[in-house]
């Protein structure tokens, strides 16, 4: 995978997931901060820092990214949720438009 | 007997339900019921044809959420934008109970619209009111909300939108509940028959008021005087308010920012619209069925303003019908059901703006249309149950922006449709008229645009279908004239595009048809009454999946074959018949 095929999103502890630009951009937050020219440091480096996005509920949305990208593609399987994470999981949903 | 006579499609404005139709009603086309043209209700049939997308996260959460709702004890922690999203939610899946509202207190919710919900009375008020100084706008028709009630929304200082429509339990005092919410600027209370002129002496003071609705209160009469300090007031709705009278217009004239008045089935007579002469902003004026005559337009003819003017099923005639040409401003003008002959045409011929002019069922004959052929920017026409005839149409022929035209119970026939050959922006054609055959449809093939076809009393057979092959864009097809077999069914399966397909009356039709009918799959409304269609061919429709409205009247099935295939098969079915 070349490195500007992917981007690195960091959770608010510090950690770091590295998944295709492509699934990344199923968020409409992202692809902002990824595709507008000059306007932020993200385009450049391609890392995005969500410091109010704690770990557990960041790789459930990059789950998501992927789960979305096969669904568009025809395969139209269920996308399982926690209980227990829903309402902060909406919340961070809701920032990144997606 | 699905629709075995023809029917007329011009119900009155005042009989404007649209909030209150069943399911079934929005999928035919009776229930169009907008005065200014068919094109609204078609434009909502249009709009269902929208693809699924994938769900995204926030929607994922939103069912979760739904699914476990009774595990939640609170959502005020919550920012406010994602609670109001479950609110909406629960409220659209009719899954809010007394219980679940509960986690709604002190969400700061700016928009609870309940309207029609079920179970909504003065005890939910409580919760309503928690949303404090947050919450906008309140919809509570048709709730079981008192005038006890209204008193919790005191507290709720920027409401700007409240409707109690179809409150039977809601009075004056609830208006004096609410006669404090200074920023409110929509208040509707249709239907009201317990409030009085007393009553909107309380409203004297909602000085934000811009848009006003009070549809069908008999008992308002002598109350709009309180209405006269509401300076910003654009939009007044008084249709069906029975005991109007001029006397109420005199208190109306000085409201000079209105620009919109509907006072449809009052008392208005010609006296009452000279009250009007002031309001220069007005942009629409409703009096159809009205008691009023040629000799108000005296009184318009000084609105500079004036887009939109509705005097169907007035009291008009010929008489005084000159002063119509003083309406430059004019684009949508209807006229229907009034005793006016083709001498009042001649008067129309300067008002090059219109858009859209509504003749139903009027003295107009063939003479009268060489005077509509310079309205070039003419999109809608309806001519229906007039005496124009073939000769007529050739002065139609230049109207090149014509998208609706209806002919049908004119005494047009088939010799007179290739004049409408060149109209190439034509959408939406009605030629539900007896004389008509398979030679005239065969004129019209050029019109590849069209995306509604009515034949309904047309005499269409077999061989007639085959220039249907032409209109791709179809959405809408009536053909039930009795001439069709599954042979000319043949030629309409390939209409794919097609969501509302009606070939009632067509007796000889089979199963076979059914069969040809299964690739419609964007059907949301199909009748096949009066057929040999039998319970076996119902398997066939297995594949309409979109379809809403079933009609199989008088065939070959009964109504539990009918109940047991919906039930099996086709859950979203929401009206069936025989049922």
């Amino acid at each position: 995978m070349k490195k500007e095929d992917t981007v690195k999103l960091i959770s608010a502890e510090g950690f770091e997931f590295v998944i295709d630009k492509k699934a990344a951009m199923v968020s409409q937050t992202i692809r902002n901060m990824l595709t507008s020219p000059g306007s932020f440091a993200e385009t450049e480096h391609g890392e995005v820092t969500f410091p109010e996005i704690s770990t557990t509920i960041l790789e459930k949305i990059c789950q998501y990214f992927y789960w979305s990208l096969q669904y568009a593609s025809g395969k139209e399987t269920e996308f399982h949720i926690e209980p227990e994470l829903t309402l902060e999981l909406m919340m961070a949903a809701n920032y990144l438009h997606t | 007997m699905g629709g075995a006579c023809s029917r007329k499609r011009d119900p009155l404005a005042n009989e404007d339900t649209s909030n209150r139709v069943g399911p079934s009603g929005r999928y035919t086309k009776s229930s169009s019921s907008k005065w200014l043209g068919t094109s609204f209700s078609r434009a909502y049939m249009d709009a269902m044809q929208g693809k699924r997308n994938r769900p995204s996260l926030i929607n994922l959460c939103i069912y979760k959420i739904r699914e476990d709702i009774n595990k939640y004890s609170t959502f005020s922690m919550l920012p406010r934008d994602i609670s109001q999203q479950i609110f909406d939610d629960l409220v659209y899946s009719h899954c809010l109970t007394d219980s679940v509202l509960e986690a709604f207190r002190d969400c700061a919710l700016q928009d609870l619209n309940l309207g029609e919900y079920p179970g909504f009375d003065d005890s939910w008020m409580d919760i309503v009111s928690s949303q404090g100084s947050s919450l906008l706008s309140v919809d509570l028709s048709g709730s079981e909300v008192t005038d006890s009630g209204l008193i919790y929304l005191k507290e709720c200082k920027n409401i700007q939108s409240l409707n109690f429509n179809y409150c039977d339990l809601i009075s004056d005092k609830g208006l004096e509940q609410i006669s404090g919410l200074s920023n409110l600027n929509t208040l509707s209370f249709k239907r009201n028959n317990a409030i009085t002129a007393q009553g909107l002496s309380f409203l004297s003071g909602l000085i934000s008021l811009i848009k006003l609705d009070l549809e069908r209160c008999p008992k308002i009469q002598g109350g709009l005087v309180h209405l006269k300090g509401l300076e910003k007031l654009e939009s007044l709705n008084l249709n069906c308010c029975n005991c109007i009278t001029d006397a109420d217009m005199k208190a109306l004239s000085g409201l000079t920012n209105l620009k919109s008045l509907q006072i449809a089935s009052s008392k208005v007579t010609d006296n009452g619209v000279t009250f009007l002469r002031g309001l220069s902003k007005l942009a629409l004026l409703n009096m159809e069925g009205c008691p009023v005559t040629a000799a108000c337009l005296e009184s318009l003819s000084a609105l500079d303003a004036l887009l939109y003017l509705n005097l169907s099923r007035c009291n008009l005639t010929d008489d005084k019908c000159e002063k119509f040409s003083k309406l430059l401003s004019l684009k949508v003008l209807n006229l229907g059901f009034n005793e006016i002959s083709s001498a009042i045409l001649v008067h129309l011929k300067g008002l090059t703006k219109l858009e859209s002019l509504n003749l139903d069922s009027c003295k107009i004959n063939d003479e009268g249309m060489v005077h509509l052929a310079g309205l070039s920017c003419l999109k809608y026409l309806e001519l229906s149950d007039t005496e124009v005839g073939s000769s007529g149409l050739r002065h139609l022929s230049g109207l090149l922006n014509l998208e609706s035209l209806n002919l049908s119970f004119t005494i047009v026939t088939d010799g007179g449709l290739k004049k409408l050959s060149g109209l190439s922006s034509l959408k939406s054609l009605n030629l539900d008229a007896r004389q008509i055959t398979d030679a005239g449809l065969a004129a019209l093939t050029n019109l590849t645009g069209l995306m509604h076809l009515d034949l309904f009393g047309a005499r269409i057979t077999d061989s007639g279908t085959n220039c249907l092959r032409s209109f791709k864009k179809l959405l809408s097809l009536e053909i039930c004239g009795g001439g069709l077999t599954d042979e000319g069914v043949k030629n309409i399966k390939d209409l794919t595009s097609l969501t509302l397909l009606n070939l009632s009356q067509n007796n000889h039709l089979t199963d076979k048809s059914l069969e040809l009918i299964s690739g419609l799959t964007q059907l949301v409304s199909l009748n096949v009454s009066n057929s040999r269609v039998t319970n076996n061919g119902l398997q066939h429709l297995k594949s309409l999946k979109n379809l809403k409205s079933l009609t199989l009247e008088s065939c070959k099935l009964n109504a539990d074959d009918m109940k047991k295939f919906q039930s099996t098969h086709l859950p979203n079915l929401v009206s069936f018949r025989p049922e």
